[in-house]
């Protein structure tokens, strides 16, 4: 019946049922989900404070210099923590795609590279074009992002699931090679100087330079906390239900009344927006952009970040992000072997835990709540999973 | 009154032509039954009617209303509702957010309580495994999963793709007396079935598909009393 049969991440239902009776009888089940369980079971304020703590010690994150931790000497430990927070933010935006709507997309960096040069080209001396401040490019280089998303969407996305991944993976290649091949966009001479947020320190130093990474890592952590919250929102909308149902089998989304093509090229334009802001704010940190660092294995390693956490969860798309970005900084003898390393971690990963580390089970009742309650309580026996699962989620 | 009316439509697949030059219409109120063998083209019309298959010519009337071209989502609303082939319920998704997907393009919330009310009468089963996911259920429990969650939508016509396949035969029974109820509830019913005995005997008229063409049509009881068709789709002599 499906037609989206090509390459999938998606949990099978064995492994949903298990999350779904996990939920309900809090059975033992490794130290994730019972974290999860625990989580569930707290109230409303203990959850909270326990989020405020979280926040408190991920800003607190570049300051603290935990020997085991950290990165240093080799890598300066504040700039390691800002490209933790540059791959989460993207494989947020990736997990969009790929956890939320199932959709394969092996090109990621492209959207990452675009946004990359969209701050680039708009704030770098070394750029003919029009110059704005720094910041103002953030919503530009998403709107420009946007608009490729859907650019590439509207062909794309009516093909099945292989053939996706398929053009994506070009789509990934092409916008490396047009920044090789335009003279405007200078290939591997590049942007030197890329603008950056404005503000002085006392001592008349900028707050934002390259070699301070504290401040960018700040910044990309309220963004990452903002979209958080925005996608978190998404998730939780008839949008987000539309989503699984089309990952879950989009012929029967179809016949649900999901308007299928329209949700896909959404979720593919959002991730797009994600991936062209985190790239920005990437090249607003290094200050400079050429077309060296945006090939195929690090639309790889964005996907990886995705499934290592968990497709479909979007605090395991972090988790996943800052692991990958962080463990060739960690350990600088292994870098030259990270993907390898990442391969294998991947292929035990997968064997030890299909769905990653933080298992996604959303939750969909949404539209027909108080029609479930009533029909829940009407039919007698215990009030069960459901009505308990109800109570959780309001 | 005419709900459905096909003329001459012909479906492709690619160069391939699963439906050829085909016309019927379904009543208002009736059960019609499409028999026919394996790939005669049972799904291929289903697909055509509930809009996930474009027909390369003919046209499609839904209630005096022309929708060839209306996209499947929009059909849904319109008030066709369609259980697929291999009933496609949401794997991952329990009875309960089925059933809520089905109701996915209404606008009036507050209805929705009758039609759970409806969907769990007409099948305890689904109200006793409500947190049960799609995709662990048996054969029988996802057939009725994918009738109710085709019901929540308030279906003026509900299309049923081989509702028995792979059933047990006290299960088939089961089923078809449950559609029937459907029926007798205001619900019009098209289905299609390679099991010939039972959709014979529930529907008002039904028609006989080969090779993509209608080739017999009449009241369920004449195909039933007709001897080329016991012979070709009953299993008897
Ligand atoms: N997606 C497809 N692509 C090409 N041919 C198809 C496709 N689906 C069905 N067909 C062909 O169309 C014919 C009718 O198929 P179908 O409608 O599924 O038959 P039925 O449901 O009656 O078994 C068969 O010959 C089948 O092989
Ligand atoms: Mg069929």
């Amino acid at each position: 019946m499906s037609t989206t049969d090509g390459p999938t991440l998606v949990p099978d239902a064995q492994a949903a049922q298990d999350a779904v009776n996990r939920e309900s009888a809090s059975k033992k089940a490794g130290p994730f989900q019972r974290f999860g369980d625990r989580w569930n079971g707290l109230r409303r304020p203990q959850q909270w404070a326990f989020l405020l703590i979280v926040v408190a010690l991920a800003y607190a994150l570049p300051v603290l210099d935990i020997p085991i931790l950290t990165t240093e000497p080799g890598n300066d430990w504040p700039i390691t923590c800002f490209n933790m927070a540059i791959f989460a933010l993207a494989a947020v935006g990736l997990n969009v795609v790929v956890g939320y709507a199932g959709l394969l997309d092996l090109g990621y960096v492209a959207f990452f590279a675009v946004g990359s040069y969209v701050a680039a080209m708009l704030t770098s001396p070394d750029s003919p074009f029009l110059h704005i401040p720094y910041l103002w490019t953030v919503p530009v280089a998403m709107a420009v992002t946007m608009f490729f998303g859907v650019l590439l969407g509207v062909p794309t996305l009516r093909l099945r699931g292989d053939y996706l991944a398929i053009v994506t993976l070009g789509f990934g290649e092409i916008v490396r090679i047009l920044a090789t091949i335009i003279p405007a966009m200078k290939g591997q001479v590049g942007f030197q100087n890329v603008g950056r947020p404005p503000g002085t320190a006392a001592d008349g130093s900028p707050v934002f330079s390259n070699s301070n990474g504290t401040p960018w890592y700040w910044l990309a952590l309220t963004i990452i906390i903002i979209v958080l919250l925005l996608v978190g929102n998404l998730e939780r909308s008839r949008v987000g239900r539309a989503w699984v149902a089309i990952r879950e089998d989009e012929d029967a989304a179809e016949i649900m009344g999901v308007p299928v093509f329209k949700y896909k090229v959404w979720a593919f334009a959002i991730g797009a927006a994600v991936g062209g802001l985190s790239g920005a704010l990437f090249s607003g940190q290094i200050g400079f952009v050429n077309n060296q660092k945006f090939d195929v294995p690090t639309s790889i390693l964005f996907l990886a970040a995705v499934v290592l956490g968990g497709a479909g969860n979007k605090v395991g798309a972090i988790i996943g992000g800052a692991i990958v970005a962080y463990i060739p900084l960690r350990f600088t003898a292994i870098a030259d072997y990270k993907y390898l390393i990442f391969g294998l971690a991947l292929v035990v990963l997968m064997l030890w835990r299909a769905r990653g580390l933080l298992p996604a089970r959303q939750r969909l009742l949404a539209y027909g709540r108080t029609a479930y309650q009533r029909v829940a309580n009407r039919d007698s026996g215990p009030p069960t999973a459901v009505a308990a699962e109800e109570g959780d989620a309001k | 009154m005419t709900l459905l009316e096909l003329k001459n439509v012909s479906v492709r697949y690619g160069r391939i032509e699963a439906i050829h030059d085909m016309s019927f219409s379904v009543e208002k109120g009736e059960i019609v039954s499409l028999i026919g063998a394996n790939g005669a083209g049972k799904s291929t019309t289903m697909k055509t009617i509930s809009g996930l298959l474009n027909p390369s010519s003919g046209t499609i009337h839904f209630d005096g209303e022309d929708i060839t071209g209306l996209k499947a989502h929009l059909r849904v609303m319109r008030g066709i509702s369609q259980a697929p082939e291999g009933r496609g319920v949401f794997p991952g998704m329990t009875v309960l957010e089925n059933l809520d997907m089905g109701a996915f393009g209404r606008k009036d919330r507050s209805g929705m309580k009758a039609d759970f009310d409806r969907v769990f009468s007409l099948f305890p089963r689904l109200a006793e495994r409500r947190s049960q996911v799609g995709g662990t259920m048996s054969g029988g429990e996802q057939q009725m999963l994918a009738i109710g969650r085709a019901l929540m939508s308030q279906p003026r016509l509900l299309l049923l793709d081989e509702p028995s396949m792979g059933l047990a035969p006290q299960f088939i029974k089961q089923i078809f007396s449950i559609i029937t109820e459907i029926n007798e509830q205001g619900t019009t019913v098209l289905l299609v079935e390679q099991n010939a005995n039972q959709a014979l005997a529930r529907a008002h008229r039904a028609f006989v598909l080969e090779t993509g063409s209608i080739t017999h049509s009449g009241t369920g009881r004449e195909l039933l009393a007709n001897p080329a068709i016991k012979e070709a789709y009953l299993g008897v002599g």
